[in-house]
């Protein structure tokens, strides 16, 4: 850099070495900007599920109008599944899911049902020609699916009675596989109860 | 047994392109050509040995050796040979090798060539293109190696991936794959991605130059500049096929009616096409007029630079999130890569800067160095517009906490306007001349295109009065065809006069006495071709939905379809088809038949929407069937796009290929020239004539 500057400065008067020295910050600046932009990007898609800790909270409103807040559910156990009516492999789980939801609607379970990236006409058919009956609604500005740091869809979560994440299953679920994760956290029971 | 082979020769390959890196960029700093000379006959090496790893790989998919975990992922038995082949890039693992492959091959090409006054220019030319080769061919070997096997250790749920028997595991050979994404069985696909990394792996040659120019402080001489040309023409053709291709591909297959949507893998290509576009025309000046040296150098440290970005977006997923090949170390090691990369050939071009400086400067704002660096910053602009859009879902996401994607009306409004103005340089920069060009000389050089460029203007905008911006597209688009065949024409009628040559004979010579100006034409008209796709994309295309009974009809402007019959039947590569037949009228007369489809894949369970397309120069009837009832219902729905001008697309493509074909034809030999020089009075070449 060194002789660059002196060259400049044989060449024109101080104010342009100082102007070329502003455009070397501003590039690299720029340049620099990018990386980190490209970074945090990766580290995003990178970090994977949210798997443990306490579920992060959110309230949905349903394609009916009404409102469930995550936090307002404590003591039941919440089954949180992101679908959309695009994706192919939600049609394989989505029969499961509604068997077992009406299998355990009554003894402390609460189905979640989040439309990732979806239009609701389309949304509102695969609810229908699945005769989906648990509570659904879209995810609006995919806020759901990025507190979760969702991948894709299908992907499920189960939240323990606590409130607390008790793992992730991506892709489809198949029978037995949700009844008994369902069975594993009805049956836990903490201190105090 | 096969793939250890296969296996040993990629990590030989691997070992030979980092000491070539090493060898030569040793050999360069103390000046010892014998290191040199070693690690050029090292990077030779390379190309063989990957040659016989990626042979193996398709030999593998080709025979349905589900023992690789590679072939599992995308071959299976319902594939035809000739996909299974294609599936090569099908997937991650497989696309990385035969990228390395291809680089290593442009690179061994480089060094076969003769060297001579640029000699000392090789040294570190071997260690900036044998790094980057070493890189993704250490990516194969290390990250994600398409030689891994599938192995089942007790008490996993699921399968393991690695090269060698992990402890108490067994090996698990499925017994049928995956097979290739549906969406890629197509001609599209097919021939996409190969041009597309042989543009993308192309332009590591013009970069290795100008790195290794800026590294010796040979940047001053335009030697080097020269000696990229050719090479970022081949880069930048394969670039622009696969774009096309990748076009043409959307268009077919994803069903949307369109080609082109601003996807940010689309963008991903586009970006180093703008620059690589912008490059290529700054070295003309750099090398006509010695102008502009460090303008070229930073553009293609630029379109290098986008390459790489372009690549990483794609493969790591960070802005078209949803299931794209995450999760692997590939996007670390590939970010820590792609700084260096930035960050390096930035330091190297602002500590050299000063040996760029060039004597000329413009003289006039009405010259053809003037014309060339406007059109350089439009170029600069498309691509800052674009670049911006593309990243603008993370930076959203970054400062609001909701990622925010900017559509295409943002693309169409910010570069529309832009591309408008580079379509009007495009036909005035070539009438200009060198250094100074008088107003007045130029008027009348542009008067009798810019005259019929109205009236064929004036009709046809008044035939399609859809958008008041429509007249003026068309009559951009008239006004440059027109003054490209008005240069055309006023180069022939000089040599019938002057030769009393037959008007094919004359545009033969013409072309062929010049061929860098006139393929350069070509290339122009074939732009001009895929921008008026563009224009019919962006103002006349209409559509319209309908559910119809068989034997119900529904219209579109001139043309209505009828819904004659439904049917289902299994097709090839494992897929049920349901097909509609339709019958296509125009103004009430039988035009065609048309049978678009619905292909459903049974074993990834994905269906494929495959439109039929009726394709005429002045406009495309696309026909999808996009809902049906039972078959006994007898009812479907169809949407209908008319899609004007789009084929043209299509037909600029190949032009723009056959221009670059001839824009690269070695120099013509020095016989036509000795005809030349013997009517000297009367042939005179025009003056605003250059390159």
């Amino acid at each position: 850099m060194t002789e660059m500057t002196t060259e400049a400065i044989t060449e024109a008067p101080g104010k342009r070495v100082w102007l070329s020295g502003l455009g070397t910050v501003l590039i690299y600046a720029f340049v620099l900007g990018v990386l980190g932009l490209l970074g945090w990007g990766l580290m995003k898609v990178n970090s994977g599920q949210r798997e443990s800790g306490m579920a992060p909270d959110f309230t949905l409103t349903s394609f009916d109008g009404e409102s469930v807040t995550l936090s307002g559910l404590r003591g039941q156990v919440v089954i949180i599944n992101f679908w959309a009516s695009w994706c192919p492999p939600c049609r394989e789980e989505a029969p499961y899911l509604e068997s077992t939801w009406r299998k355990y609607q009554d003894q402390g379970v609460f189905f979640i049902g989040v439309d990732y990236a979806d239009t609701e006409k389309e949304a509102l058919a695969y609810i229908d020609e699945f005769g989906i009956t648990y509570f659904n609604g879209p995810d609006v500005g995919t806020r759901i699916a990025q507190d979760y740091r969702m991948d894709g869809v299908p992907e499920t979560y189960f939240v323990a009675k606590n409130g607390e994440l008790r793992g992730t299953k991506i892709g489809p679920l198949f029978p037995p596989e949700l009844d008994q994760r369902i069975e594993e956290l009805l049956a836990e029971t903490y201190a105090g109860e | 047994m096969l793939a250890d082979i296969g296996l040993f020769a990629l990590i030989v390959a691997f070992l030979l392109a980092v000491y070539a890196t090493i060898a030569s960029a040793w050999g360069g700093w103390k000046n010892q050509q014998a290191y040199v000379e070693s690690a050029r006959n090292a990077t030779l090496l390379v190309v063989p040995l990957l040659t016989i790893s990626v042979g193996v790989i398709v030999y593998a998919l080709y025979s349905l050796d589900f023992s690789l975990a590679y072939v599992e992922d995308v071959s299976s038995r319902s594939m035809s040979p000739f996909l299974r082949l294609t599936a090569l890039w099908g997937g991650q693992a497989g696309s990385i090798l035969f990228w390395a492959w291809l680089m290593s091959g442009f690179v061994a090409a480089v060094l076969l060539r003769k060297w001579e006054r640029d000699r000392d220019l090789m040294p570190y030319f071997i260690a900036v293109a044998m790094l980057t080769t070493a890189f993704f061919i250490g990516i194969s070997v290390f990250i994600i190696n398409p030689f891994a096997r599938l192995w089942h250790i007790p008490g996993a749920t699921e399968l393991t991936r690695a090269i060698f028997q992990p402890a108490g595991a067994m090996a698990y050979i499925p017994q049928d794959g995956q097979g290739l994404n549906p969406l890629l069985r197509h001609f599209g696909m097919i021939g996409h991605p190969p041009t597309t990394y042989l543009g993308f792996t192309g332009f590591v040659i013009p970069f290795a130059f100008a790195i290794s120019a800026l590294a010796t402080g040979r940047s001053r001489s335009d030697e080097w500049i020269r000696t990229s040309r050719r090479w970022t023409l081949v880069a930048w053709i394969f670039l622009s096929i696969g774009l096309v291709l990748g076009g043409r591909w959307a268009y077919d297959v994803l069903g949307w009616g369109g080609f082109w949507g601003w996807d940010p893998v689309e963008n991903a290509m586009l970006l180093p096409w703008l620059t690589g576009t912008a490059f290529l025309h700054s070295m003309m000046i750099t090398e006509k007029r010695g102008m502009l040296k460090g303008w070229s150098v930073m553009l293609i440290i630029l379109t290098y630079s986008l390459v790489l970005f372009g690549t990483f977006i794609t493969r790591t997923g960070v802005i078209s999130s949803v299931h794209a090949f995450s999760k692997t170390a590939l996007g670390p090691v590939f970010f820590v890569f792609i700084g260096l990369t930035f960050l390096g050939s930035l330091a190297l071009l602002l500590k050299q800067r000063d040996t760029l400086k060039t004597k000329h400067e413009i003289e006039s704002f009405m010259s053809r160095e003037a014309a060339f660096l406007l059109q350089n910053l439009l170029f600069l602009a498309i691509t800052f517009a674009v670049f911006f859009g593309t990243v603008f879902p993370l930076i959203s996401e970054l400062v609001t906490g909701t990622k925010i994607t900017v559509g295409p009306p943002y693309f169409q409004k910010v570069t529309g306007p832009l591309f408008a103005v580079l379509l009007l340089l495009m036909g005035i920069a070539p009438l200009i001349a060198w250094r100074k060009q008088a107003a007045r000389s130029l008027g009348r050089a542009m008067l009798i295109p810019f005259v019929a460029s109205l009236g064929v203007a004036g009709i046809w905008g008044y035939s399609h009065r859809v958008h008041p911006a429509s007249f003026f597209a068309l009559w951009l688009v008239s006004f440059v065809v027109l003054s490209i065949f008005f240069e055309f024409w006023k180069g022939v009628r000089a040599r019938m006069n002057a030769q009393s040559e037959r008007p094919v004979v004359a545009l033969g010579h013409l072309i062929g006495r010049n061929h860098r100006r006139y393929g350069g034409y070509i290339i122009h008209l074939g732009v001009v071709m895929i921008g008026l796709g563009f224009i019919g994309d962006a103002y006349f295309q209409q559509e319209s939905q309908r559910a119809l009974t068989i034997g119900e009809s529904m219209s579109i402007g001139d043309y209505s379809l009828r819904f004659d019959n439904l049917e289902t039947f299994p097709g090839s590569d494992g897929r049920e088809v349901l097909e509609a037949s339709t019958s296509l009228f125009k103004n009430g007369e039988f035009v065609r038949t048309l049978q678009p489809r619905r292909d459903f894949f049974v074993v990834q369970q994905q269906p494929v929407t495959v439109p039929a397309v009726h394709s005429t120069p002045a406009t495309d009837v696309y026909v999808l069937l996009v809902g049906w009832e039972e078959i006994g219902l007898q009812s479907s729905t169809f949407k209908i796009y008319l899609n004007p001008l789009i084929s043209w697309t299509w037909t600029g493509g190949i032009v723009l290929i056959l221009g670059t074909f001839i824009a690269v034809w070695p120099q013509a030999t020095g016989k036509r020239r000795v005809s030349y020089s013997l009517k000297p009075g009367k042939f005179r070449p025009q003056p605003s004539a250059g390159d």
